[in-house]
Formats: structure tokens, C-alpha cells, sequence
């Protein structure tokens, strides 16, 4: 039972700060970003947190050589910043040297709705994605987050963190962390159909399954915690019972979780009809939250709801 | 601890060394490689750097990038006589079987990281600073970069935080040699007044001539024994191409292979010393 709603960001420092009371090579830095596990963060390990200025590139050169050093070094900003402002840095200083260190985004898609497209982390998986070695995990309530927060220090690796800017709630049952291993699980179980998402739309695919039942379609949900790599052989059993695969993603589809999904079918023999549900391909400068840019975007429940329909419904001839 | 004239005969040696190089399979830049030479051979022959080339990736040992790097294989003759890796590697640079590569990286003993782009190699120079300040260790950062690298922003972004952190262990070293690939600095973006730059960031800055031992040694003493709480900028003012005259602030030489006269003309002029103090 969660007292407090905390932010992803919340718990994911709190559990890195925990681990750097104990571990002094442990190095938090900011590119400016806050929050309230930070201010604690600082307070307390003020000789293990660096603020780098508003300094993407920066950061992760510095972090690269702090990590040759032997630190464990962790560079945190909003999710558009750290990965696309530095992303060349990213690829030179982290990924082609193989180094293990951990980049935390904040904001995973429209998350910072009503600041815009600079805001918004709407291509940064499919950006991270195209960079050699990487693993990205995307968390999606409280338990996944401290797994992943975990891993990255149990297990340091290139990492890249995608997390919500607003709190999520619980998705997984205490002690259940079949997701760290398999990088994917089927959390409600259904016919035929299913929909594959992460983050916060795992949820809103939860609210479509809901929303179908009445039309008798009988929709299954896997969360995807591990976009990269994704493990055939797993993909291949939570996929078995079901005909029919949606991806949906508050990203575009240029590369993203759909992209993700239908390259492992494809490169693993797996023969699925998907669609692929994401953000439509343009940017929009529009008030209203994020709930009206979903709408905009065609992902909002009720869309999503109605082309699950569609799909589930469709029969296809050449099969 | 090399004296002057050890060093100015290392000079001809390193010259003559990376042409044949470079001449070899063709591949590599000369001139890039000349204007540094210098305070290169002065780090590595005059006593600055502590290094073990038995063991490669020590804890204390200092620390030095050739941010410039297609200029980082100035270092290969220089490593390999030290006995980081054997002298016949040289003679497969480039070549499959080899594991030096045109531009560094890390996989070959004695480079500390990979270069070729950029603007990183000061950043991640600075990584190595701050870990030695934050773990009382006494070693230092070396970076060589370009006149031409000081585009990049990334390089002022550092800047701010080498001052702000007060890493006095910590020397940029900046190649102004005066030119990148398609003509002059000046002509291209100015960079001038890059001292007055350098300073306003917060950096103890020395301005010396990149090819005068005298000039380079005094300021690598006053670098290592630096106690003003700054950062070390040292501009090196240098002439792209040092030692073949055809080649000197020529722009079109960056990447270009000789002919056969040039090069006999080359091997030549190579012969005799082009430093004289």
C-alpha cells in the first residue's frame, strides 16, 4: 500500500541515494533538474552530487570520464535534454567506449503537457534506440521503477531510464518482479487480442480493456518494462495465446515501442497481425493537457478503444 | 627529465617518425600532428606526465588527451618508444592486423579515450579532474585541442565548470595553429581575442610559441606547479604543418597525400631540425 504518491523521479533518487550512502563511488549529477529526493539527495551527499549547469553536453563528457575513473555515475535531466540536446555526446563518450552509466529522463512523452514540443520526449526512443550496446528501461508504477533503479547499480550498464513526470499507480503486486528478468509480462490476461505499452498508457490500455469488455472483446495487457533489448524467446511465449498484437505509445512511430516490437517479431520468425498505435506525425503547440493531446493525437482512450475494435473485428482474407 | 637539446633532436626524430607513418598506407594528417609536436614531446619527455607503460591504466598515473584527434596519432611513435605497446605496431598502423587505428581510442594502451569528434575530449578530461580533486588523488588532466575545437560549445560548457570546480589539476592545452579545413580561423568565424576568452571563463591562461621549447617548458612548470585555484589554459600559438615548408599554413594540406617530388622534397626538408631553441 503506497501512503504517499510519490513521482517516479522521488522514488527512482531515493533508492539511488540509499545505495550511495553505502557506495561512495556512486554520482548523481543534474543538469538542473529537481526534485524533492534531490533536495535530500543533496543535503545528504552533498560530496556525491554535481550540478552541471544547464550543460547537457557537458554532463556527459564529464560523466564519461568520471566513469573511466571507476564511478557510478548517473546524469539526470528531462528527457528531451538528455538524450537529443547531447545526444552526439552520448554516442561517442558512452556508447562507443561501452561505458556503464546511467541516463535518467524525465518527462516520457507529452508528460510536460503544457510546455510544448521542447518539452515533449516523443522521439527519444526511437533516438536511444539506434545507439549501440543501450538497454532502455521504462518503467510503469512504483515497484518497476525501484527495480530499475536497483539494476542500474547492481548491474551497471548504458542505460537509459525513461521516466513519468506524474505519479503512477500500481501495476504490478508486491514481490512480483518477473519484469526485470523477462523485460516484459502479460498483466491482464485476455483472447485473441492484446495490447503491448509501457509507462503511463500501460494504464490507458488497462482503461481500453476496460472500455471493450462491452463489445465482447476480450483484450489482454503486457507491459514492456525492457525496450531494448527485447528477449525472442519471451516475446514469443507472452504473445502465444493471442492472434492479434496493438502497440500503443505516447511516441511516435517512427521507431518506437511499436517499431521496437514488430522488429523482434519480424527478426524472431514470430507471425502476429499488429497494429500499431502511437502519436500522429507532427508536433502540436496546443493548451488544453494532456488528456486534449491525446486526443489531438489520436491515442486518447476512447480513440484507441475504438480502432482496438476495429482490429479485433477485422477479419482478414490472406492469412 | 629530457633537457633542450634531447628534446629539439626528439623533434626531428617524431617528425620523421609520423611522415613515414603517415606515408606508409597513406593515411593519416601530417599537419596537424606538426603544430602540436612540441608541447607533445614536452609532456611525455620533459617529466609533466607520470605514467606507466607496464601498466597502463594505473590509478595514480596522469592523465592525457588529444582531444584533436585526428592529431591523436602523435602519440603512437611516442608510446611505443616508451614501451606501451611494441615498435611493430607502427608499422601496421591502419592496417587490419594493427590495433592502432587513424583516430585513437581507447582499446590502445596508453590512450585514454576515444577522439575524432570534437569538443568531448576537454569534457571528459574534466571527468578525470574532478574524480583526482574528489578522491585526494595527485594526478593531473592533460587535453590537447584545437583552435578550430573552441567552435564547439560543448568546449565552453566545460570551461564554466573546470573554473566553477576550481581544478587547478587540470590544463587545456589549445593547438592555435590559426587554421581549420577550409581556411583560417579568423577568416572563417573569428576566434580572436581566444585568450581574452579563455581568461574571462575563469582560466589561468599562458600564451606561449608552440615551437620553442624554452617558451613551453617554462609554462608547463608554472601549469603543474599551478596553485591558483584555476584551470590551466596554455595557447599554443603554432604553424599547422611545422617542418615541410610546402605544408605550412597551407588549409589544403589538412587531409592531402604528397606526389613523388613533393614527398622526396619532404623527406628532405625533413632532415633538418626545424627547431632551434
Amino acid at each position: 500500500m503506497e501512503t504517499v504518491r510519490e513521482l517516479p523521479r522521488d522514488v527512482f533518487i531515493n533508492e539511488i541515494r540509499e545505495a550511495a550512502i553505502k557506495n561512495k563511488n556512486i554520482y548523481f549529477i543534474s543538469a538542473d533538474l529537481g526534485a524533492k529526493a534531490l533536495d535530500r539527495f543533496r543535503a545528504e551527499l552533498e560530496n556525491q552530487f554535481i550540478h552541471a549547469g544547464i550543460s547537457e553536453q557537458n554532463m556527459i563528457d564529464l560523466a564519461a570520464g568520471m566513469t573511466l575513473s571507476g564511478k557510478i555515475v548517473y546524469v539526470y535531466a528531462m528527457a528531451p535534454f538528455v538524450t537529443l540536446r547531447c545526444f552526439e555526446q552520448i554516442k561517442v563518450a558512452i556508447a562507443s567506449m561501452r561505458l556503464p552509466l546511467t541516463i535518467v529522463g524525465i518527462g516520457a512523452g507529452y508528460s510536460y503537457d503544457d510546455a510544448g514540443p521542447t518539452h515533449y520526449a516523443t522521439e527519444d526512443v526511437s533516438c536511444m534506440r539506434a545507439l549501440g550496446g543501450i538497454e532502455i528501461l521504462s518503467p510503469s508504477d512504483t515497484s518497476t521503477v525501484i527495480e530499475a533503479a536497483r539494476l542500474t547499480y547492481t548491474k551497471p550498464h548504458f542505460r537509459y531510464v525513461r521516466l513519468d513526470r506524474t505519479y503512477l499507480p500500481s501495476l504490478y503486486n508486491e514481490g512480483d518482479t518477473r519484469f526485470v528478468e523477462d523485460g516484459m509480462v502479460e498483466v491482464d490476461k485476455g483472447k485473441d487480442i492484446c495490447i503491448m505499452s509501457s509507462g503511463y498508457m500501460i494504464h490507458r490500455a488497462k482503461e481500453v480493456r476496460k472500455m471493450v469488455v462491452d463489445s465482447g472483446i476480450d483484450v489482454g495487457v503486457i507491459d514492456v518494462f525492457r525496450f531494448k533489448p527485447i528477449d525472442g524467446r519471451v516475446l514469443m511465449s507472452v504473445l502465444q495465446p493471442y492472434r492479434k498484437v496493438v502497440t500503443l505509445e505516447e511516441h511516435f512511430l517512427s521507431g518506437g515501442l511499436g517499431s521496437a516490437v514488430v522488429e523482434a517479431l519480424v527478426d524472431h520468425g514470430i507471425v502476429k497481425e499488429v497494429k500499431r498505435i502511437g502519436i500522429r506525425d507532427q508536433y502540436y503547440c496546443e493548451n488544453g493537457g494532456r488528456a486534449y493531446l491525446q486526443k489531438l493525437s489520436k491515442i486518447d482512450v476512447q480513440a484507441v478503444s475504438e480502432q482496438v475494435k476495429h482490429f479485433a473485428e477485422k477479419h482478414h482474407s490472406a492469412r | 627529465m629530457a633537457s633542450i637539446e634531447e628534446l629539439k633532436s626528439r623533434s626531428l626524430w617524431l617528425r620523421q617518425e609520423l611522415f613515414e607513418l603517415v606515408m606508409r598506407f597513406k593515411k593519416g594528417h601530417i599537419p596537424s600532428c606538426f603544430s602540436c609536436a612540441e608541447m607533445v614531446l614536452a609532456l611525455f619527455y620533459g617529466g609533466y606526465l607520470k605514467l606507466d607503460p607496464k601498466n597502463p591504466r594505473s590509478r595514480d598515473r596522469d592523465k592525457i588527451i588529444i582531444s584533436k584527434g585526428h592529431a591523436a596519432m602523435v602519440l603512437y611513435p611516442i608510446l611505443s618508444d616508451l614501451g606501451f605497446f611494441p615498435k611493430e605496431e607502427l608499422l601496421k598502423f591502419t592496417q587490419p592486423e594493427g590495433i592502432l587505428h587513424m583516430y585513437a581510442d581507447h582499446s590502445i594502451p596508453g590512450i585514454e579515450s576515444i577522439t575524432g569528434s570534437l569538443g568531448h575530449g576537454i569534457g571528459i578530461g574534466c571527468g578525470f579532474a574532478y574524480c583526482a580533486k574528489r578522491d585526494n588523488q595527485p594526478y593531473r588532466s592533460f587535453v590537447v585541442i584545437s583552435d578550430g575545437e573552441c567552435y564547439e560549445g560543448s568546449v565552453w560548457e566545460t570551461a564554466l565548470f573546470a573554473a566553477h570546480y576550481r581544478l587547478d589539476n587540470f590544463v587545456v592545452i589549445v593547438d592555435r595553429n590559426g587554421l581549420c579545413i577550409l581556411d583560417s580561423t579568423e577568416k572563417c568565424v573569428r576566434l580572436e581575442p581566444l585568450e581574452e576568452k579563455w581568461k574571462s571563463f575563469g582560466w589561468h591562461v599562458l600564451t606561449v610559441n608552440g615551437h620553442s621549447y624554452s617558451e613551453i617548458l617554462r609554462a608547463l612548470d608554472e601549469a603543474t606547479t599551478n596553485k591558483t585555484g584555476k584551470p590551466v589554459a596554455i595557447i599554443s600559438k603554432s604553424v599547422k604543418g611545422k617542418g615541410i615548408s610546402f605544408m605550412e599554413n597551407r588549409p589544403e594540406w589538412h587531409n592531402q597525400m604528397p606526389n613523388e617530388e613533393e614527398l622526396s622534397r619532404a623527406r628532405k626538408e625533413l632532415q633538418v631540425n626545424c627547431i632551434v631553441n
